[in-house]
């Protein structure tokens, strides 16, 4: 019943969400292909709202792989710094100017997918020193790395001369408003790509749900399917990121929510956590489109705003098999 | 069969053991004293840590076997679960012993899900089927790791401290489960209890400073006992016949 309606809410909002907007735009004007309706409608908000499907999509796969690799549910991209190592590479980027295509893709892109990727494998290096048991440490690891990476930023700040620091700082804060279909488009490619990757390595990741030691027993090749889901987790969050900025909460909750309306294996949430991710962040962008203000609010405050009351809900509110 | 050549085992700068040559055609049970390395023998066999030396595993280098051909030939039970994944069920947690059978990113077959099942049926936890993991009793997850380890059908099976959390009454059924497997499976017990290990009537490996001891028979009088461990023995009482 509860599940019902939750998702009749959230497909509710995911079809009405691109009307809703500073302009109020009318269906006989959008249908007309000269209006500047339809201009609205096709170029900015449908692609928006897509752009937001994957985006969410991207990000609650990435926590729901993160709290099963490492059997912790305070992994994600974020906690472990991940996603500040892209946006320390999309700074750099901007700082530098960087805006030219290097083999087509955009540098801000790039930098900000080689940040990522960066993090990924000094954290893998770390964790060899670490005993397999220590999973906090490695979310301290996580944690200071954030932490370095957040004071590197601040020196590009200290650095950069006025027009660079207002894209940063707007950059920092998070933002689904995008133009045209090239990014929507190259998003769901990639959302794609973790879906599949994730999807063909379900079985795995159910034993590695278990303990490291179950699923090498059992015959899985835990550090490959390690190493091989991490590498495009962080093709996905580092492409994410350096479009939209960090946005956070929702590679932490969303698995959460998840869980708790299906308690049941890793391996049959992956679907539900795609879609309810999605979804999730079409609500919270469909919000800071519907509250009137002058500029739009950061995604990042409406996705906390909403995530943290509900997490705690249904942290305290314990369902049973 | 399980060949054992000359292996060392260190953790950090602690030898735990010291040049091992074992060999193990049949049943058979591990005892020693706490930290004596047992367990380490153990995880050495199925490579869950590194060691030096060579462990061949039905005439097949221990090195050179792929994961999912060593967890058809072995299967590893340890004295506690420790399940991340709360809301597994036993029905789904006893399936995954198939891994290693199942086609790679395929579901699991129906025949698959039948051995499951009967696996279930043999420990008679089939009343257990749709409960979590983690709301089962110590008994019942050693009972569910038993029906995993069936599941898996490998010859050879190694239980780690099978009764080191239970009471006298699941320890009952646990050792009759194991006495049962030896028809079947090849089963190397690692355990302090020395009720089980006589009772299951195979030959005994003691591993003391380092170095094993094989005993055919034997090893259960009261002076040996008395010898090895260190502490009066009088007349140890049988309890699970």
């Amino acid at each position: 019943m509860i599940r019902a309606l939750i998702w009749s809410v959230l497909i509710g909002i995911f079809l009405i969400s691109s009307f809703v907007g500073a302009v109020d735009l009318h269906l006989k004007e959008i249908l007309n292909a000269n209006s500047l309706d339809s201009t609205i409608f096709f170029e900015l908000r449908l692609p928006r709202v897509l752009f937001a499907f994957f985006a969410g999509s991207i990000l609650g796969l990435s926590g729901l792989l993160f709290q099963t690799l490492f059997r912790n549910a305070l992994m994600t991209p974020y906690t472990l710094g991940i996603s500040s190592g892209a946006v320390l590479g999309a700074g750099i980027a901007i700082k530098l100017g960087l805006s030219t295509l290097i083999f087509g893709i955009g540098a801000i892109s790039l930098f900000g997918f080689m940040g990522a990727i960066f993090t990924v494998f000094l954290l893998v290096y770390l964790a060899q020193f670490l005993k397999s048991s220590q999973q906090e440490s490695l979310l301290l690891l996580g944690i200071a790395l954030s932490l370095f990476y957040t004071s590197a930023l601040m020196v590009i700040f200290y650095l950069g001369d006025a027009m660079q620091n207002d894209t940063l700082i707007r950059f920092t804060m998070g933002s689904l408003s995008i133009i045209g279909w090239s990014y929507p488009l190259a998003l769901g490619l990639i959302a794609a790509l973790v879906f599949v990757s994730i999807f063909f390595y379900r079985f795995e990741l159910q034993l590695l749900s278990v303990s490291e030691e179950q699923a090498k027993l059992k015959g899985v090749n835990s550090s490959r399917v390690t190493l091989l889901l991490l590498i495009v987790s962080s093709l996905g969050i580092g492409t994410l990121v350096s479009i939209s900025g960090p946005i956070g909460f929702i590679g932490l909750i969303v698995p959460h929510i998840v869980a708790k309306l299906y308690p049941t294996t890793v391996a049959s949430r992956i679907i539900k956590t795609a879609l309810f991710g999605g979804l999730f962040l079409v609500m919270c962008d469909t919000i800071t489109r519907g509250i009137a203000t002058q500029s739009e609010l950061p995604i990042g405050i409406i996705t906390a705003m909403i995530g943290a009351p509900f997490f705690i809900y249904l942290i305290i509110t314990r369902s049973s098999r | 069969m399980i060949n054992i050549e000359n292996v060392t085992c260190r953790f950090s700068k602690r030898t735990i053991l010291e040049n091992i040559s074992l060999e193990i055609q049949n049943h058979l049970c591990i005892l020693g004293a706490n930290g004596s390395g047992k367990s380490t023998l153990a995880k050495a066999i199925t490579s869950l840590i590194p060691f030096v030396g060579s462990i061949s595993i039905e005439g097949e280098k221990s090195e050179e076997l792929s994961l999912k051909k060593r967890a058809k030939l072995l299967s590893y039970i340890p004295a506690k679960l420790e399940i991340y994944d709360t809301f597994m069920s036993v029905e789904e947690f006893v399936l995954l012993g198939r891994f290693a059978h199942k086609k790679s990113f395929f579901d699991y077959s129906k025949s698959d899900k039948t051995i499951a099942n009967e696996s279930i049926k043999l420990l008679k936890i089939e009343h257990l089927k749709k409960h979590a993991i983690s709301s089962l009793s110590s008994g019942e997850q050693q009972l569910v790791l038993i029906a995993q380890a069936l599941t898996q059908q490998s010859k050879i099976i190694i239980f780690d401290e099978p009764t080191a959390n239970l009471d006298p009454h699941n320890s009952k059924i646990i050792a009759e489960h194991i006495k049962g497997l030896k028809e079947y499976h090849q089963v190397i017990l690692i355990t302090h209890d020395l009720h089980l290990a006589s009772y299951l009537d195979v030959p005994v490996v003691f591993i003391k400073e380092k170095k094993t001891h094989y005993f055919k028979e034997g090893f259960f009088d009261d002076e040996n006992l008395q010898k090895l461990y260190g502490v009066k023995f009088k007349e140890m009482s049988v309890s699970y016949d």
